[in-house]
């Protein structure tokens, strides 16, 4: 280990100011945070709780009931990123639809969907986007792509969230946020330094052992003078004015609307929406569908979970009827999700 | 699904950079970053290019923590 990784680790084991509780924001903060081992190293009066940024995890369960409809009613064709698949619907998941004939395809990016959609003209591709300020911009691009060239095939599912709104929702579940560096690398630092003149304390990190070593130092070393502040602790990747152009972008194709987050309820405008103009390309309007409500497993503490509320091994289910080969709830789902994290890594 | 990947840029050509993230090289939309050159390193997310890096070391995060401590 070399100098700096070992001052850093001092500092953490050395801790013995006032008792923290630090939410990760991001779920791969979590799953990283565990794979490293940084729990272990952390003094008994700091806390690490997990928080709603794990896409699949907070999508709704009636998100996934429309998916299913538009697949089973309408014949669509569903592409989405892998881990929606298994995330459990009010009746069944996307894994559980196929049985009954609808035809689920993974993609890597919603481009290899609109270009599923050039390939085969004879099917109607849907894609659900799900995901946060990192992953909308890759929507967008495939909306305003379809757009350009009058694909007739393509459209969205949208359940796009901005975290902004979400932290507003979380203020006083923890005393410092460990902001996630992808959503920071679209949107820039005017966030977080907001957050701080509000009195709410973060950094941003990265995703490495010795940048997420390094937050937790530095969140450590600036809580002992009990004032808010706000570090950008990922200046390689993340630049105070973010990325303009995708900024740009999202504000011509999408626009702000209120959305449901799994297990928290409606935060208002926190979800983001395809604009009139792009009308064609939105799977609700186009398909003229009905409002669906999901029924979320009564069992499923999920949203506790997401608030910090609970541990994932306080859920009555946890590790017996829920596991990642059947989950009950979608915090169970993804490798990001903090459920699938505790299982995985033995509930520290 | 929200893992960046940090990769070289070899190639850019009409809006598509092709990477090479330790070896495996794929395309990726270049659209959302001005002027990128073959040999910048960028985080990739969901086959888009979101963010050019500037170092491309990651242990430089510990220097910044010297910066900061
Ligand atoms: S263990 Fe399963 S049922 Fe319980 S909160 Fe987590 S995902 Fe939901």
């Amino acid at each position: 280990m070399n100098e700096q990784a070992k001052k850093a680790r001092d500092i953490i084991t050395n801790y013995n100011g006032r008792p923290l509780r630090i939410m990760e924001v991001c779920g791969t903060h979590t799953h990283e945070i565990f794979r490293i081992g940084l729990r272990k190293l952390l003094p008994d009066n700091v806390e690490l709780i997990s928080g709603p940024g794990c896409p699949v995890c907070v999508t709704p369960v009636g998100f996934i009931d429309e998916a299913i409809w538009l697949a089973l009613e309408k014949g669509c064709v569903i592409t989405t990123f892998g881990d929606l698949i298994r995330v459990p619907g009010t009746e069944m998941s996307l894994a559980g639809a196929r049985a009954k004939g609808a035809v689920v395809r993974p993609v890597y990016s919603p481009l290899d969907a609109v270009e599923m959609a050039r390939q085969n003209p004879d099917e109607q591709i849907v894609f659900l986007a799900v995901g946060f300020e990192t992953t909308t911009p890759s929507a967008c691009l495939a909306a305003e792509t379809a757009k350009k060239e009058g694909l007739k095939n393509f459209s969205l599912l949208t359940a796009n969230k901005t975290m902004p709104n979400a932290y507003a929702a979380l203020v006083g579940s923890a005393d410092a946020f460990l902001y996630p560096g992808h959503v920071n690398a679209i949107t820039g630092t005017a966030i977080c330094e907001d957050l701080k003149e509000k009195g709410v304390s973060g950094v941003i990190a990265g995703f490495t052992a010795s940048e997420l070593l390094t937050a937790l130092a530095v969140i450590l070393k600036n809580a002992e003078k009990d004032e808010p502040f706000f570090v950008n602790c990922y200046p390689r990747v993340v630049k105070p004015e973010g990325n303009p152009p995708a900024q740009k972008l999202i504000e011509k194709v999408m626009e702000p609307c209120d959305t449901e987050w799994r297990g928290l309820g409606v935060i208002p405008m926190s979800g983001m929406k395809l604009r009139d103009e792009y009308a064609d390309f939105d799977a609700r309007k186009k398909y003229d569908m009905p409002e669906i409500k999901g029924r979320p497993n009564p069992a499923c503490r999920c949203g506790d979970v997401l608030q910090g509320k609970c541990k994932p091994c306080d859920c009555k289910v946890f590790g017996k009827v829920c596991t990642p080969e059947h989950p009950v709830g979608a915090c169970m789902v993804s490798d990001e999700g903090a459920c699938a994290a505790y299982y995985q890594y033995g509930g520290v | 699904m929200c893992v960046g990947l940090s990769a070289k840029v070899v190639n850019v050509k009409d809006g598509t950079a092709l990477i090479d993230a330790n070896g495996a090289k794929r395309e990726v939309s270049a659209d959302l970053l001005e002027d990128l050159e073959p040999g910048d390193y960028v985080m990739v997310h969901a086959g888009v290019a979101i963010a050019k890096i500037t170092e491309s070391d990651e242990e430089e995060a510990f220097d910044v923590m010297e910066g900061l401590l």
